[in-house]
Parts: structure tokens; C-alpha cells; sequence
């Protein structure tokens, strides 16, 4: 095969907007540019607003992870206020961070992953799904078409679960700083734990099923879209009265070697992105390609989500591939559904848990904890409850960073880069199977802007 | 068939397949002679956060999959849809040739007019990039109907949010045409849904002054809100927690269409008043701004500002 260009777009099956533009040669990839091609600026959205309107609105940064930043933002807040948590607050809060990751996984493996591997019925939206290395046999593929259906029911639970709790979901309303405006007590408890149990044994009767045999008909690809494996994680499920601890630890793993995160170290790099310096949007600018600029830790690109998640806390052994990305989520619902069952029944039915202190005691503070993807940061600046900046870094700028000044790649290109293509008509299916083991949200990737206006001189680089 | 001759069939039937083989074309030729129309939709996402497709997905009676099979044909969505890269794009294409002037334009998400559009791109060409901009206009011309999902489409919602630096605005002003603003931050997945199924089976629903559909949005949170009585002898709560009425905590419900007590969230288990937490008004058209502060009083808000004003 001659040297080609493609362009790979749009990349569907995923939350938001992606394009890949693909140089192969001589049948492999020689370079890959993921490409995040959506803008509404939302660090600049948040500025002066009340510091309280953060939960609430950063949620509204993604719909697939909308909790994510509700809790980010929660804690950012707690600190701000030095708010204290009860035993209740505390497991209620992780219930349902838990449900809006189990709906977030489930509906990752079947509406975004599955059509890349099982035959969908012809008809709409499955329709001309023009599927290249189809393997699984008749049998198989038509139960797995199924199951699809059965993971949009299951994944419905638990949001419903979320909702129980927290008022409506997407965009829930009363995990906020403080706690959660919802008491647990025997109805809300039993209807949660009654859905939980059908989410339970979905996962364990269909999902990890469903993973396995995909594992073990499409084998290859743990050898296939592989990183060179730096992981990180800002620890998920916080406990503590001041939310100081995390269930699954935090950790950087480069190299062999685990190390606590520093995160003052996080540097951002607008090489190749649409920004004509740290602040300025520039959707001209003749180099760049996308939207989401550089992030990495000391210079080192990083890759965060489950996989990190579960090779970190030790829960999961293997590489850095495609197939390891799917496996290392679906062990994960398994666990964070267990774990969600202990919670529920570790309620005392009582008031509303949440203690809102009105004083602020300082006027900075940083939040960092894993989402669904990986480390989500926010960072605030207040001035009298105002917000004077805010900003956030979520787990899509770090999996799809561009490449920064050295070239250097991020996870999701150095995934795709040297892959293998046999054929032209596997194109599209080998990259998009790829790139969808990262779950990739390209909504939170490309909302931000940098700090603009006051900036101390010792604050951070980005 | 007639009931003899199924009988003489069944009868009849030699040890081979020709049974099934006559019956199957049989069976084929009734669904076919009945089959149900279905909306042929095209989902286009510009600006968003992609939550309405979320809330979208936990429909429930009718179920995604019922919605699928029952009521539309999604021809393209950049969420859903099977296919992928140009083979998407040929879809759209071809859909937009083939269904023209019958197919539902689902937009979900704020346009951005700045900048020539340039801060959304929906697809990539070999040669040349399309703008969400560009997209609505020609997808918006071959429409039968225009539907805007969620707040963001109908008016702007949190990606024009101040000091919309892209320049977003909704779908009905970069159209000049009718649009049925279904809004919410996200919808409920029954307004839309519904929405849907009265464009099916009846045609265009009856819309407020804001191309809202009055099935769902003509009385505001605040008439049918179950709090109702606190409100009225002036009961307020003290804090978000409280049982009482959310008017004092920042509720927008005396000012916002929707029918969110009476319909309730997923599969109709709560609400954000139920929860003890304020409305924010998230189908208005000035949402986000002009519910802000969230948590200050509705006659003390300040959209400009981020101070309480007591």
C-alpha cells in the first residue's frame, strides 16, 4: 500500500464531536491526528458567577459524566467552606457517583462498543453498519445484538437508582457541597437496592459474559492499540469527614515505579491546538487540529480511566491494549455495583445529610478525583463568593491530548499510531475500535480556556 | 390467508419445508402490507453537552428500543448510529436526497456563529469541513420538521451562556423557519418522545409563544408544584434539605413551563423540588443566566452578577 491520507470522520458512537485525520503507509499507521472539533468555553462561562452555581453548571459541561463534575465541584466546594461530612453523606454521595458511572459504562460497552464487533440488525440506526471482520457465529452474535437493548434497560436503572437521590438525572440536584439534600430512609433504600439487584445480575449474567467471549474471539486485540501504559489516578470514592480519603488510592504509574501525584506538576501545551496563547481562542490557526490542548504531568503524557483505575489499586493484572481498556471497565462495574449494595445497606434512615457552612474560610482551592475516564480536576478562584476563575481539566484532554511541542503523543495517538491494516476496508473498523476503548467524551475535552486576568506568580504553568 | 386454506395447508404439507417456505411469504406480505409508517429522523448535534441523547436513553414506555422499532427511523445520529466515518456521511447524504421534505431535523445543541462557525465542526471532508452552522441550514431547508432538543437548541441554554465568546445562539435564529422548541436542561425523555409521537400520528403539535408544545409546557412548575400549600401560607424552607416551599432557596418554578411535578424524572420517581432542591428553570429561554444566583431568591436575582442581593 502507498502512502494515503484519510480522514476519519465523524468518529460516531461516542459523546461529542471526533475526527481523525490518518496518514497510512506501506499497511500501517503512520500518523494520527484525533481531532476534537467543538468550543463553548466554559471556564470563561463559570467567571463571575456565585461560587455555588458550580455544581449545578459545570455539570451541564457533559451529559455521559454530568455527575462527575456535580461532585468535583461539591468537594471544590466543601473545601472552600470547610464543610463537614457525615457517615451518611459520605456513602450517599459515593451511591450515586456509583450509579452515574454504571450507567456511563454500561452504555459505553453496548451503544458505543458493541457495533464494532457484533452484526446489528439492518435497520435503523444500525443500518449499513458495513461491519469488516465480523467473527463471532450466528448464535453468538444474535444473543450479544440483544443483549444491546438489555444494556440500554439496565443502564436506565441506574440512573434510576441516581435519581431516587438526586431529584432527576442527568444534571442531578442534591449532591451539592455540604452533602446530599435527600434523606436515605426505608422507601428510597429498598427501591434502590430492588434495581440495583436487576443491575447487578445484569452485569453478571450479560456484561462480563459478553466481555469475555469478545475477549476471547477478538484476542488479537490485546496486542492491538496499545500505550505505552503510564497511568495515573486521583483516586475514586472519597470518605472522611472532609472527603480526605479515597477508597481506590490515587497514584502515578511510570515505568514500573507508583508514585502519589503532585498535581501542581500538570502542564499544558497549545502547540497544536486552536489557541493563539493560553487564553485566546484561535480557530485559524494553520497548525493545529484540534480543540483540546496538550496535558501532561512533568512533560509526561499520562493515561487515566478504568483501566488505570484497576491497574493502580491492584484489582486488575495486563497491558495497555484496546481489549485491556474494555476488560478493566467491565470488572469495574462489577466491583462498583458490589460496592454500592454495602453502601446502600450502611444508610441510617435519617434527615437530609447536608451541613452547608455560609463562611468561606479561603478564597483558592483545587479538586481533583477520578471520573468515569480519569483524573477530572477543577481549580477555583473566588473573591466574596464570586468566582474570579475556574478551571477545569478533565480525563479526554489527557487520553487525546495532540501532540505537544516535541511531537510527543498522547495515549490515544500513540494507540493508533502503527497499527496494523491489513486491508483498506478495515480501516474505520481496527481505529474505531481503538479509540473507542478509551470511552472518549469529547464535551468535556474541549470546553476550556486559560486563567485569564489576575494570575499570581507562583501559580501553576498552565 | 383464509382460515381453510392455512387448515389445507397444514394438511396438505409433505415431509419437505414447503409449509414454512408458503407461510413465511405469507406472514412477509401481511407486515408488509401493514407496516406501520415510522418518522425518518436525522439527529444533528452541534454545541451541546450531549445530555438530551442521554436523557434520551432512559425513555421508558416507550423504551429506546420500542422507539427504535415503533415510531422512528434514525437515519443519522453522530451517537447512535452503526455506521461510522464516510460511510456516515454517505448516509446523511442520501438520506437528505431521499426523504426530503419528510424527515424530522433533530438538533440538539446551540449554534456557534462566530468565527464563521468555526467553533463546531461536524464533519470532516477530504477536502473541506462542514460547520454545525452550515449543517442546519442545508439539513434545516429539507426538513419537514424542525425539532430543537433540549435548552441549548431552542434558545442558546448554557452554551450561550454570558459572555459567549462563540457566539451561540438557538437553532429558530439561524433558520427561517418554524422550529418546535422541546427545551430543558436536558428534556425529559417524555417530551421529546411525545413529542415525537404526536409529529407521527397527528401531525404538528399546538405551541406556545415560544414554539414549546403546550402538551407539556403551558402551566408553569410553580401551578401544579405538590408544595404548593407551603407556598401559599407562606411556609418557606430555611435551607435546601428542607421540606418546606423552595421559593426562599431560589425555586424558578413561578416562572417555568413544564410539567415536571406531575411527570417526574426517570421512569417518574422524583424532581429536583422533591429533592429539596430549588427548580432552576431549565426550560426557560434566558437558562441559564437568567436563573442566576441558583440558590438566591427569585426576586433577588442578578443574572450580571455572582452576588447574592438579599
Amino acid at each position: 500500500m502507498s502512502r494515503r491520507k484519510i480522514v476519519f470522520s465523524p468518529v460516531t458512537r461516542l459523546s461529542g464531536h471526533l475526527s481523525i485525520e490518518i496518514v497510512v503507509d506501506g499497511g500501517h499507521v503512520k500518523e494520527a491526528n484525533v481531532s476534537s472539533t467543538m468550543f463553548r468555553g466554559y471556564e470563561k462561562i463559570m467567571e463571575n458567577r456565585h461560587i455555588t452555581d458550580a455544581v449545578y453548571l459545570t455539570q451541564r459541561i457533559c451529559g455521559i459524566c454530568s455527575l462527575a463534575h456535580g461532585a468535583t465541584a461539591s468537594y471544590l466546594l466543601d473545601t472552600l467552606y470547610d464543610n463537614r461530612l457525615s457517615k451518611n453523606a459520605q456513602y450517599l454521595r459515593n451511591i450515586m457517583y456509583g450509579a452515574d458511572i454504571l450507567q456511563n459504562h454500561l452504555r459505553h460497552f453496548y451503544l458505543f462498543c458493541l457495533p464494532d464487533y457484533v452484526k446489528m440488525p439492518d435497520s435503523p440506526p444500525f443500518h449499513r453498519q458495513n461491519l469488516a471482520d465480523a467473527r463471532l457465529n450466528p448464535e453468538d452474535n444474535q444473543r450479544l445484538a440483544e443483549h444491546y437493548f438489555e444494556g440500554v434497560k439496565a443502564s436506565q436503572k441506574c440512573h434510576q437508582i441516581l435519581a431516587l437521590f438526586g431529584g432527576k438525572a442527568p444534571h442531578q440536584h442534591s449532591f451539592l457541597h455540604g452533602g446530599v439534600a435527600v434523606g436515605p430512609n426505608a422507601d428510597n433504600i429498598s427501591q434502590a437496592l430492588a434495581l440495583l439487584q436487576e443491575v447487578h445480575k445484569f452485569i453478571r449474567m450479560f456484561l462480563l459474559p459478553d466481555i469475555q467471549l469478545l475477549a476471547k474471539v477478538y484476542r488479537d486485540y490485546f496486542q492491538i492499540g496499545i500505550t505505552p501504559g503510564h497511568f495515573f489516578s486521583a483516586g475514586l470514592f472519597k470518605f472522611g469527614a472532609k472527603n480526605e480519603q479515597n477508597l481506590w488510592p490515587a497514584g502515578i504509574l511510570v515505568n514500573g515505579q507508583l508514585e502519589t501525584p503532585n498535581w501542581e506538576l500538570v502542564e499544558q501545551d497549545i502547540t497544536n491546538a486552536w489557541f493563539q496563547d493560553k487564553d485566546t481562542p484561535d480557530p485559524y490557526k494553520k497548525r493545529a487540529y484540534t480543540w483540546v490542548k496538550a496535558v501532561q504531568y512533568a512533560g509526561q503524557p499520562l493515561e487515566g480511566g478504568p483501566l488505570a483505575r484497576m491497574i493502580i489499586s491492584g484489582q486488575y493484572q495486563g497491558g495497555s491494549s484496546t481489549m485491556d481498556r474494555i476488560c478493566a471497565r467491565g470488572l469495574e462495574t462489577l466491583l462498583i455495583a458490589e460496592l454500592m449494595d454495602k453502601w446502600l445497606h450502611k444508610l441510617k434512615p435519617g434527615k437530609p445529610p447536608l451541613q452547608q457552612k455560609k463562611e468561606l474560610v479561603r478564597e483558592k482551592a483545587t479538586s481533583v478525583t477520578d471520573a468515569m475516564r480519569g483524573v477530572l480536576l477543577h481549580r477555583a478562584v473566588v473573591e466574596k463568593e464570586q468566582i474570579v476563575n475556574y478551571k477545569i481539566i478533565t480525563p479526554t484532554m489527557w487520553n487525546f491530548s495532540p501532540k505537544d511541542r516535541y511531537s510527543q503523543l498522547g495515549p490515544a495517538e500513540k494507540a493508533l499510531t502503527g497499527t496494523k491494516i491489513p486491508k483498506p476496508e478495515l480501516l474505520f473498523t481496527i481505529l474505531g475500535r481503538i479509540v473507542r476503548s478509551f470511552d472518549p467524551c469529547m464535551s468535556c475535552a474541549t470546553h476550556v480556556l486559560d486563567i485569564e486576568g489576575k494570575v499570581l506568580a507562583e501559580e501553576e504553568i498552565f | 390467508m383464509e382460515k381453510e386454506e392455512f387448515i389445507r395447508l397444514c394438511q396438505d404439507s409433505k415431509s419437505d419445508y414447503s409449509l414454512s417456505d408458503s407461510i413465511l411469504k405469507t406472514v412477509k406480505g401481511y407486515r408488509f402490507k401493514h407496516q406501520k409508517k415510522k418518522l425518518p429522523v436525522i439527529w444533528l448535534e452541534t454545541n451541546d453537552s450531549g445530555d438530551n441523547n442521554i436523557a434520551f436513553m432512559s425513555t421508558t414506555y416507550p423504551y429506546l428500543g420500542q422507539v427504535f422499532s415503533e415510531m422512528i427511523d434514525l437515519l443519522y445520529s453522530n451517537t447512535f448510529m452503526a455506521a461510522q466515518g464516510s460511510d456516515a456521511l454517505d448516509i446523511l447524504e442520501e438520506a437528505v436526497t431521499k426523504y426530503k421534505g419528510e424527515f424530522v431535523l433533530v438538533v440538539e445543541g446551540a449554534i456557534p456563529r462566530k468565527d464563521h462557525g468555526l467553533y463546531n465542526i461536524v464533519i470532516i471532508k477530504e477536502t473541506e469541513s462542514l460547520t454545525a452552522l452550515e449543517a442546519v441550514k442545508w439539513l434545516g431547508q429539507s426538513a419537514k420538521y424542525v425539532v430543537a432538543i433540549g435548552t441549548c437548541a431552542s434558545f442558546g441554554g448554557p452554551s450561550a451562556a454570558r459572555p459567549n465568546i462563540t457566539g451561540c445562539v438557538g437553532v429558530r435564529d439561524v433558520l427561517d423557519r418554524e422550529v418546535i422548541n422541546v427545551s430543558g436542561c436536558p428534556v425529559n425523555p417524555d417530551w421529546f418522545v411525545g413529542t415525537l409521537a404526536h409529529l407521527l400520528m397527528y401531525g404538528r403539535p399546538d405551541l406556545d409563544s415560544l414554539g414549546r408544545p403546550n402538551l407539556f409546557y403551558h402551566y408553569t412548575v410553580h401551578t401544579h408544584c405538590q408544595r404548593r400549600s407551603y407556598f401559599d401560607n407562606k411556609d418557606f424552607a430555611e435551607k435546601v434539605g428542607d421540606k418546606e416551599c423552595m421559593f426562599s432557596q431560589g425555586c424558578m418554578g413561578p416562572r417555568t413551563p413544564s410539567d415536571c411535578p406531575y411527570r417526574l424524572w426517570i421512569n417518574h420517581v422524583n424532581w429536583p423540588v422533591k429533592a429539596n432542591t430549588p427548580c432552576i428553570g431549565c426550560t426557560h429561554e434566558d437558562f441559564p443566566d437568567g436563573s442566576s444566583p441558583f440558590f438566591t431568591p427569585l426576586p433577588a436575582k442578578n443574572p450580571g452578577k455572582g452576588e447574592k442581593n438579599e
